[in-house]
């Protein structure tokens, strides 16, 4: 594990997997509560849009990725406040429009190792520089988690209800798509675009198993996120693995034992203290039965 | 300004698909009236209370929360909500207190953490619905009618002056409907506003002021409160059988505001 801290690159993949375990669940625990599960998703298909327009016009892929992926959840948000069907057509709408613009564009400019750098993440070869848009970028969103969580909240668990306190329900909407959407930005580099809300996602759903509250389940969702971040990256280098693929079967793993665990918790709370002497009895008499 | 009641709609209209839910209705809720508004499934009681805080848009006619259109109304603070249906639930949690105390979110600034009056106000929402002790317990996971308490401490915990509570009493047992009777008893001794949407007024109905009955959109009737008798009977399909008590036609309106 240490080891791997003698390499620059390695340093400079730590510190934003470590970003990246933190901004993700960060804004995920939001995505999940309005069930927008697959945002992130949506999302990531359209970035490789704007990393074809980038490769295409010799700008920065991830400037051109975040300008399209912020225009791109800011269509989905307002097609889903629009549209009856909700957003579940919108997202397909730009899933398609997206992945397909992003191909053609990387085909054009003959850059599909790069677009596959772009789909499952290439977490070493994230520079300096790149490092310090991503530390930027993910100021900035804990800073828009920290200032209008308990409005992004309200908003989360009833629309109406947010209107009645004064919320401006409009921009909060959009705010929570773009912040999500510069999520993204950060993750792709490392995780790649087709795994990126995998980290949004699957630590939250572990989180849940064994919280009760919306704050506990977003700090335990961070911890997760660091966790199998920092883990999955020195385990890739360890064993030559692909480090997106990598950290996102960490997260599922953790998931899955939160899911156990959560549940022999569960059970162990809803026991009543003082166990009856039936119980017991009964128990026996099941262990008796199995063994038979 | 000052004197503009806190809700007011004249001729409100409102479709949903060209069917109209709400065909010009007039009413005025005036400082500390404590208004029923009853009627059968469908009659348009939520479209009526969320037609007055501006959530449905109006076809017709125009509504006003103290003198203010909703769409340019800024002092949410002042308004209270309790919708009438739970949220589906979304994928997190949240405890019972998140939920309450995100009540208070009108009257919190962004950027300032939580002060003791933001605390002391989610205790005493939690206190008077009867939740204290499940504060920190997952709302998902209560009852029915403990999720409803929970929507109503979430309206309490902003302390507003004009409380809009579509059926907080629908399934909540009688104890609790006897200690929100309670509570809402001391609102009204405060002067507060309460528009409150139901189907049974239980323990509720001492407290009324003034009955609207909603049928097919329209204000059907509009009154001193019924006998007991009639607020079963105006759950009924057709109500035209079971008049309020005399004296409560609709050219009364508003008489007893103020
Ligand atoms: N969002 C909506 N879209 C379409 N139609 C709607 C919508 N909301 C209400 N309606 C229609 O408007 C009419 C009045 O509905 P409303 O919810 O106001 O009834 P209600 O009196 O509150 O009934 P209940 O006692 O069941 O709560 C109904 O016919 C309903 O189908
Ligand atoms: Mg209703």
């Amino acid at each position: 594990m240490l080891d791997m801290l003698q390499y620059d690159f390695m340093r400079i993949a730590l510190v934003s997997a470590i970003l990246i375990g933190v901004t993700a669940p960060a804004v995920g625990t939001f995505i999940v509560q309005r069930r927008l599960s697959l945002l992130g998703d949506g999302v990531g298909h359209i970035a490789l849009t704007g990393i074809g327009l980038a490769l295409l016009t010799g700008t920065s892929p991830l400037l051109g990725a975040l300008v399209v992926c912020v225009l791109g959840a800011v269509a989905i948000e307002v097609l889903r406040a629009r549209s009856r069907s909700g957003g579940d057509v919108a997202l397909a709408v730009l899933f398609y429009g997206g992945l397909a613009g992003g191909v053609l564009l990387t085909n054009r400019e003959g850059g599909g190792a790069s677009l596959q750098a772009y789909l499952f993440g290439s977490i070493t070869s994230v520079t300096a520089r790149d490092l310090y848009v991503v530390a930027g970028l993910a100021v900035v969103v804990l800073g828009i988690v920290l200032v209008f969580g308990r409005e992004l909240f309200l908003l989360c668990q009833d629309e109406e209800v947010a209107r009645t306190a004064g919320l401006p329900v409009r921009f909060l909407s959009v705010l929570i798509a773009a912040t999500a959407a510069v999520t993204v930005v950060i993750a792709m580099r490392a995780i790649g675009l087709l795994l990126v809300s995998a980290l949004m996602v699957v630590p939250v759903a572990a989180a849940q198993q064994v919280t009760r509250g919306f704050r506990g389940t977003m700090l335990v969702a961070m911890g997760v996120g660091v966790l199998s971040a920092v883990t999955g990256l020195a385990g890739s280098f360890q064993y030559d693995l692909p480090p997106g693929p990598s950290i996102v079967l960490l997260a599922l793993a953790i998931f899955l034992a939160a899911v156990v665990g959560g549940s022999v918790v569960r059970r162990r709370r809803t026991v009543p203290a003082p166990v009856p002497d039936e119980a017991r009895a009964g128990a026996t008499a099941e262990a008796e039965v199995r063994g038979g | 300004m000052s004197s503009a009641p806190p809700l007011q709609m004249t001729g409100g209209r409102v479709r949903f698909d060209g069917r109209e839910a709400l065909s010009g209705v007039d009413l005025r809720v005036g400082a500390g009236e404590f208004l029923a508004v009853l009627g059968a499934n469908g009659s348009g009681k939520s479209t009526l209370v969320r037609a007055l805080l501006g959530l449905v848009p109006l076809s017709g006619g125009r509504t006003e929360i103290y003198g203010v259109p909703p769409a340019r109304f800024r002092d949410w603070k002042r308004v209270g909500y309790v919708p009438q249906r739970l949220p589906a639930g979304g994928g997190v949690p949240a405890t019972v207190r998140e939920i309450v105390a995100s009540g208070r979110v009108a009257r919190r600034s962004r950027w300032r953490p939580a002060s003791s009056a933001d605390r002391a106000a989610v205790d005493a929402a939690l206190r008077a619905v009867g939740l204290a002790d499940r504060a920190r317990d997952s709302a998902h996971l209560l009852s029915g009618g403990q999720q409803r308490r929970v929507l109503i401490a979430r309206a309490l915990a902003g302390e507003p002056d004009v409380l809009v509570m579509d059926e907080p009493t629908a399934g909540v047992d009688a104890a609790s409907q006897a200690a929100l009777a309670a509570i809402l008893r001391e609102l009204a001794g405060r002067g507060r506003t309460v528009v409150l949407v139901a189907h049974e007024l239980g323990p509720l109905e001492p407290l009324i002021d003034r009955c609207v009955v909603m049928e097919h959109g329209r204000v059907a009737h509009e009154g001193a409160p019924p006998p007991p008798a009639w607020s079963r009977a105006a759950q009924a399909e057709d109500p035209h059988h079971h008049g309020p008590r005399e004296g409560a036609r609709s050219d009364e309106i508003g008489m007893r505001a103020g």
